[in-house]
């Protein structure tokens, strides 16, 4: 057994989780010099430079990763509560008093220095969930419980989306990468997925389609459910024939050309109800469920009409058209991704070298050193490089939910998938965005984009994670 | 632990870094068309065009210069507000022109220049630098000034590219210039030198960041080099004056390089109306002519040859041993046989001499007739494929290779085209046209000129051509240094000579009108037959008899006689070519004044 003293003060911290962080970090550095390269102040100290302020922001990173480490563990539980309220004072206080930058009020000035306090609220937020579900047997398990982690998640991300930060409040889903480790229930997550996929099925299919989809989607689970195939299927035919009859049949009654999708919606309509008063009848649930389905979908893909002409914003909209590849406007609002996609794709295999992106270097990219700061690895390292920085980033997550499985206690656990959750969540997102998955939303890419509050918030949500895996395991050693 | 979920939740964390990296090796690897977009933004093309090549005449003196222009350039982004009316004042617009011309190249590419006024004079270019129009630039260029005025079809016309030339040729970019005809097309890559280009960067908001790879790629203008052309400039200025009124073309060839001294298309066009700012206008005026001024006769038009035509007809039978300088063919005022072929009073019967002398149609009626009826060649068919083969050698029926790429063929008729043409049932009196070069035979001027270079030479010639040199080396094509003999051997000629200055110098020639005291001129005359209207008048003609310097050809449409028209241009020509001035001003003055009616050019 080895001795704790000559393990050293970061004995048992977890070496490649460091290793990787500053690996990241000082990779970040680089890139932002790169990025917004000036040659007026070419060294990457200059202190006038972004880059110069990047290296300030990454030691005082580094020394509140110190002073995390050299904490104790207890401390992150005793204060998640009071941390997480604080912040929700402080972004309320921001949503209403800050600075707005970029369409969010979301800083606030200390001095002459602009915080934004979002990121911090990550942290507390992880905190929070991790204490209130660590100190309950199953929090899941009941309503009750799950209102209240709801809640917890909710309460940040709403006062976030007061700030008009969309981005920001869109991490706050990824705790659901969290909940389906401390089994939440599956069925939301199927049902999330459904729902994704129906909102870009109402863009992309026509409406016959997309209605035939619902219905298979729900006459293939109730068929799973209750095994009767055949009866399933002849019940199918039968709407089928049904819908073509009023197709054909009450297109001449009417004389008028009556859309197909309207004579599928119909039967439907009616077979649904003939089925719901049969199901309760013979009291078969899946039925039941089923019919029920197949009405939300309806009224959900109507809704999604609905919401996305009367409450989107045409830049939302806009962005969500060239995303799903509808429109494309690449002198508006295309620009942006498109001149991102541009610079990734023209790094090639091994990227045109170290200062030698032309696109970066000639300011084609917006906001290269923050939210774009992956055009730079794509353009100057290729393919080569981003494929380096993705896979740091996916063995960090990795790394952080091993970490997170070895725990003893609950509230480590909870934690540490709170931090993977995060990373992962701004990982697809910023870089879905830059490579034209994603719609662009405003969040940087951790440890890289420039900026101190958001480097330091990282690495505290980031180094809390390691410390209390090395409490954890120091625990063991004693 | 849960394995299961912790399991679950690590293949979905490689799943998004899956589909990261497949999306990445998508747009990194496999689509190509970023890595153009991203050099589009950032790199641009500044073409630097260098002065194209000058054109001198044989003497040394300019027939083409290459004056300095500038064209008025615009990058619509970066143009600001400025006063349209002091700059129309210098440029010499109307503002509604200029504003046109702006939205045009809006539509165009906002961050692109385009052309708004082409080829200002430089004192335009020194004024409008004196003041600033941002967004503005003037762009180098150089165009055309032809000092003589001359030799339109000659020199050819140099315009703008059209989108066939930038499909073909990815050395031209959208308004640029090219050589369209004669010598500016033949000797395009020698005239137009090479395109520098200087590529530089540009930040998003079209600020000039520095040269691409510290100029790596840059290449410097190279200039166009000048070409000499064989052409004397005042003998084709003479032509040009002689064949006004007249329609028909002059070659005249030196018979012992095969330069060509002069060419003359008629009518002719002033050059330089093809150049500037009224090229358009003037384009199109001349294409609308129905005299065809743009079409360059002298290596394009087929025309029947006829008397001159005798001559290889005379050294065929000669070299197929089926005449003899002394057989003697009578001649009554026609040939009696099949139809018949007229011909004019003179003594009968005469010997090949006389017959050149005279143009006796009757003579090489015969003499035809015995090559084609060889009983050597076995058939009709064999006997007139093989005259074909003698006419070919002589460089009709086929493209000489001079440096004119627009030149044409002619025609020679072969057996199978008559076979065609009469369903196989035809002899040698059907095609008897051919002894006296009518019928089906279709010759270029060129071609004529290039037959009189060759009875010059008694044997062979110099496949003609109009560049004496380029730049200031000697580095014309081989195929213009080597001598073409024909299939004739040179001891025929001399019969043909003799007839031929008999025909000039003694009584009862047909040429005595191109007699010139003290040079001993050797000519035929050719009096063809056409379907529209009078007679074509033709002359060929050499001098001096020994040790040639001039061969010529000229042909008037419709000019009667070969002796009425022709022969005195020809004699005339020879006479200030050879002796440097014309003592003959009545004939002159005649010749010149002489203007020819064209009613079917009017249709």
């Amino acid at each position: 057994m080895p001795n704790r003293a000559d393990k050293g003060l970061f004995g048992s911290v977890d070496g490649w989780a460091v290793a990787i962080y500053l690996l990241l970090a000082a990779m970040g550095w680089v890139s932002i010099y790169s990025a917004l390269y000036n040659e007026a102040h070419s060294s990457i100290f200059d202190l006038s430079q972004r880059y110069g302020m990047q290296l300030v922001w990454i030691g005082a990173s580094l020394a509140a990763a110190l002073v995390v480490l050299l904490m104790d563990g207890k401390f992150f539980h005793i204060w998640a509560y009071p941390a997480y309220w604080l912040l929700a004072a402080v972004l309320l206080a921001v949503a209403l008093i800050g600075k707005e930058v970029n369409g969010a009020r979301s800083w606030i000035m200390l001095g002459s220095v602009a915080v934004q306090p979002t990121e911090l609220a990550k942290v507390a937020t992880a905190l929070a969930l991790a204490r209130f579900m660590s100190d309950r047997t199953a929090p899941l398990a009941t309503l009750g419980g799950v209102v209240k982690v709801m809640c917890i998640i909710a309460v940040p991300m709403a006062v976030i989306v007061l700030q008009n930060d969309t981005g920001s409040a869109l991490v706050y889903c990824s705790f659901l990468f969290m909940l389906y480790r401390e089994a939440f229930r599956p069925w939301i997550y199927s049902l999330l997925a459904l729902v994704v996929a129906l909102f870009m099925g109402s863009f992309l299919l026509n409406e016959t389609t997309l209605l035939v989809c619902v219905l298979l989607i729900c006459f293939l689970t109730e068929a799973a459910a209750s095994r009767q195939w055949r009866s399933r299927i002849s019940f199918m035919a039968a709407l089928g024939l049904a819908a073509m009859t009023i197709y054909f049949v009450g297109g001449s009654v009417v004389s008028r050309h009556i859309p197909f999708h309207v004579c599928l919606t119909a039967a439907s309509l009616v077979a649904a109800l003939a089925l719901v008063v049969y199901a309760l009848r013979r009291r078969i649930r899946s039925i039941f469920t089923s019919v029920l389905l197949f009405v939300g979908m309806l009224l959900y893909t109507n809704v999604i009409d609905y919401a996305f002409d009367h409450i989107l914003q045409p830049h939302q909209q806009k962005r969500i058209l060239d995303l799903l590849g509808i429109e494309a406007d690449l002198r508006g609002w295309g620009y942006n991704v498109n001149q991102s996609k541009i610079t990734i794709g023209s790094g090639g295999l091994f990227g045109k070298g170290f200062l030698g992106g032309t696109q970066t270097r000639y300011d084609f990219v917006p906001e290269q050193g923050t939210d774009f700061i992956f055009c730079t690895i794509g353009e100057e390292r290729g393919f080569a490089g981003c494929l380096v920085v993705v896979s740091l980033f996916t063995a960090l997550i990795l790394r952080l939910m091993k970490m997170g499985e070895r725990q003893r206690e609950p509230f480590g656990r909870i934690y540490c998938y709170c931090v993977a959750s995060i990373l992962l969540a701004h990982l697809v997102i910023n870089i879905g965005m830059t490579v034209g998955l994603m719609p662009v939303v405003g969040i940087p890419l951790p440890l890289f984009s420039y900026g101190g509050s958001s480097l330091i918030a990282f690495t505290i949500l980031i180094f809390i994670a390691i410390k209390l895996d090395s409490n954890k395991r120091e625990d063991l050693s004693l | 632990m849960d394995s299961s979920k912790y399991n679950i939740l690590r293949v979905f964390a490689l799943v998004c870094f899956g589909v990261i990296v497949l999306r990445l090796f998508f747009i990194q690897i496999v689509e190509r068309k970023y890595k153009s977009s991203a050099d589009s933004n950032v790199l641009r093309y500044e073409v630097q065009y260098p002065p194209r090549g000058e054109i001198f005449d044989r003497n040394g003196e300019f027939l083409a210069q290459s004056r300095e222009a500038y064209d008025l350039m615009a990058v619509p982004r970066d143009v600001l507000p400025f006063d349209t009316m002091l700059m129309c004042s210098i440029i010499g617009a109307t503002p509604e022109s200029v504003k046109a011309a702006l939205d045009k190249a809006r539509a165009f590419s906002p961050r692109q220049s385009s052309a708004i006024l082409k080829l200002l004079p430089k004192e335009t270019k020194l004024k409008l630098e004196e003041l600033s129009f941002p967004g503005f630039y003037l762009q180098y260029r150089t165009v055309r000034h032809y000092p003589r005025k001359i030799a339109g079809n000659l020199l050819g016309d140099v315009g703008e590219v059209n989108e066939k030339i930038l499909e073909r040729d990815l050395y031209y970019r959208p308004g640029d210039y090219i050589g369209m005809s004669g010598v500016e097309r033949s000797y395009e890559e020698v005239l137009r030198g090479r395109k520098g280009v200087r590529i530089s960067m540009v930040d998003v908001h079209g600020v000039h960041r520095g040269s691409y790879m510290n100029g790596l790629y840059d290449t410097l203008p190279e200039l166009g080099r000048s070409i000499t052309c064989t052409v004397d400039a005042r003998l084709q200025q003479l032509g040009e004056e002689l064949m006004a009124g007249k329609v028909g073309s002059i070659v005249a060839i030196e018979p012992s390089t095969g330069e060509i001294l002069a060419m003359v298309s008629s009518p002719t066009y002033n050059p330089d109306d093809l150049v500037g700012a009224e090229r358009g206008n003037n384009y199109a005026k001349l294409l609308n002519n129905k005299q065809l001024p743009l079409f360059n006769r002298a290596v394009m038009s087929p025309y029947p040859p006829g008397s001159t035509f005798k001559l290889i007809n005379g050294l065929i039978g000669l070299q197929e041993g089926v005449l003899t300088p002394g057989n003697h063919y009578p001649c009554y005022r026609g040939y009696p046989v099949g139809r018949g072929v007229k011909c004019h009073g003179h003594a009968s019967p005469l010997p090949l001499i006389d017959a050149v002398q005279t143009s006796c149609n009757s003579y090489f009626c015969y003499v035809f007739r015995n090559i084609v009826d060889n009983k050597k060649y076995g058939n009709l068919n064999s006997g007139l494929d093989r005259w074909n083969e003698y006419v070919r050698s002589f460089g009709f029926g086929r493209r000489l290779e001079s440096d004119f790429k627009d030149e044409r063929k002619g025609n020679v008729p072969t057996s199978q085209y008559y076979d065609r043409k009469y369903r196989d049932n035809w002899n040698s009196l059907t095609i008897i046209s051919l002894s006296i070069g009518q019928g089906e035979m279709g010759c270029t001027p060129m071609q004529m000129a290039n037959l009189s270079a060759t009875v010059a030479n008694r044997g062979f010639y110099y496949i003609p051509h109009v560049v004496k040199r380029i730049g200031d080396g000697d580095s014309l094509s081989r195929r213009f240094y080597e001598p073409q003999y024909t299939m004739v051997d040179p001891k025929h000629f001399a019969p043909i000579v003799e007839g031929m200055f008999k025909a000039v110098n003694r009584p009862g020639g047909t040429a005595g009108v191109a007699q010139i005291d003290g040079i001993e001129v050797c000519g035929k005359t050719g009096t063809a037959q056409t379907p529209h209207g009078k007679d074509n008048s033709t002359f060929l003609c050499f001098a001096p008899r020994n040790n040639p310097k001039i061969a010529l050809s000229v042909y008037v449409e419709n000019g009667g006689f070969g002796a009425t028209v022709a022969a005195p241009i020809a004699s005339l020509l020879v006479e200030q070519y050879l002796t440097g001035e014309i003592r003959r001003t009545d004939m002159l003055n005649s010749i010149k004044n002489m203007h020819i009616n064209y009613p079917h050019y009017a249709k």
